[in-house]
């Protein structure tokens, strides 16, 4: 039998729907970043001083959960993609461990700053810190609450090797949380 | 060129301690923030190729995302480049 290969790309992964939904959200995100990267440069003192402030090593620490929480959803992907939906249970359930630990870093270092007493208005650094950061923090509790959906629906046999859109559609969303943090971490924790 | 996806994480953590070492250097200057979001538009290349699977896809696809780091990442770099005029 002659096999043939197609010289046409693949369109994207999972459903089209959810593409629309993430080019949005980074255009959002985009938007936040620059105007952070404006408005420190019209106070560069003030945003260092208030940057020193922070605890790096959370945001590093963060950096690298996220980072593997996507590898383990790449990893339970190519299980469906291989017809073993117990084993992408496993990994979707990994994945959403290391979701839980972002979240346990960010409160501890959200309680941190509102005890010491600052909020969004003490300075504009701290303005877009808290908010761009309690925003992404709002997009990872709504990946893990798609990712969990995944799970369950995964456990029940709900995804195939033929089947498997509905993986890659929750998929590409956590890899968005993910990209987001990717640029947020260095611009806001570490240069300056 | 592919990546292995445990490859490219491998990479991504890398430059992430990378990143964590060498923003700590009190050199506050263009060529530590230019290394530093050099190293953001190679691990976000990784991310959009190798994790969300978009080294496969139709390039008018790969062009917004690409599009869009580039630009976020080049106007932030031209802010602290304002910033230390």
């Amino acid at each position: 039998m002659e096999t043939t290969i197609s010289i046409y790309p693949k369109n994207l992964p999972g459903d089209f729907a959810i593409w629309i939904f993430i080019f949005a959200e980074l255009l959002v995100f985009g938007i936040f970043f620059i105007a952070y990267a404006f408005a420190r440069s019209y106070n560069v003192e003030l945003f260092n001083t208030s940057q020193a402030t922070l605890i790096q090593e959370f945001g590093a620490i963060n950096t690298i959960v996220l980072i593997t929480s996507s590898y383990f959803v790449v990893q339970a992907v190519a299980a469906i993609k291989n017809n073993k939906d117990q084993i992408c249970v496993n990994w979707l359930g990994a994945a959403l461990f290391m979701g839980a630990i972002f979240l346990f870093v960010k409160i501890i270092e959200f309680h941190e700053k509102i005890s010491a007493g600052i909020s969004m208005s003490t300075n504009l650094f701290y303005m877009f810190y808290l908010s761009l950061t309690f925003f992404h923090f709002m997009h990872v509790i709504l990946g893990m609450i798609i990712l969990a959906a995944i799970l369950l629906k995964a456990r029940q046999g709900g995804y195939s090797a033929t089947n498997h859109t509905g993986v890659e559609t929750g998929a590409s969303y956590w890899h968005m949380v993910d990209l987001i943090w990717i640029i947020l971490f260095p611009l806001v924790y570490i240069i300056h | 060129m592919t990546l292995s996806s445990t490859i490219s994480w491998s990479i991504l953590i890398l430059l992430t301690i990378f990143a964590f070492i060498f923003g700590g250097f009190e050199l506050g200057n263009m060529t530590i923030v230019s290394i530093i979001l050099l190293s953001t538009i190679i691990k976000s290349q990784i991310v959009i190729d190798y994790f969300m699977g978009l080294h496969q896809v139709r390039w008018q696809w790969r062009i917004i995302l690409y599009s869009w780091l580039l630009l976020v990442v080049g106007m932030i770099g031209l802010a602290y480049w304002l910033g230390l005029q």
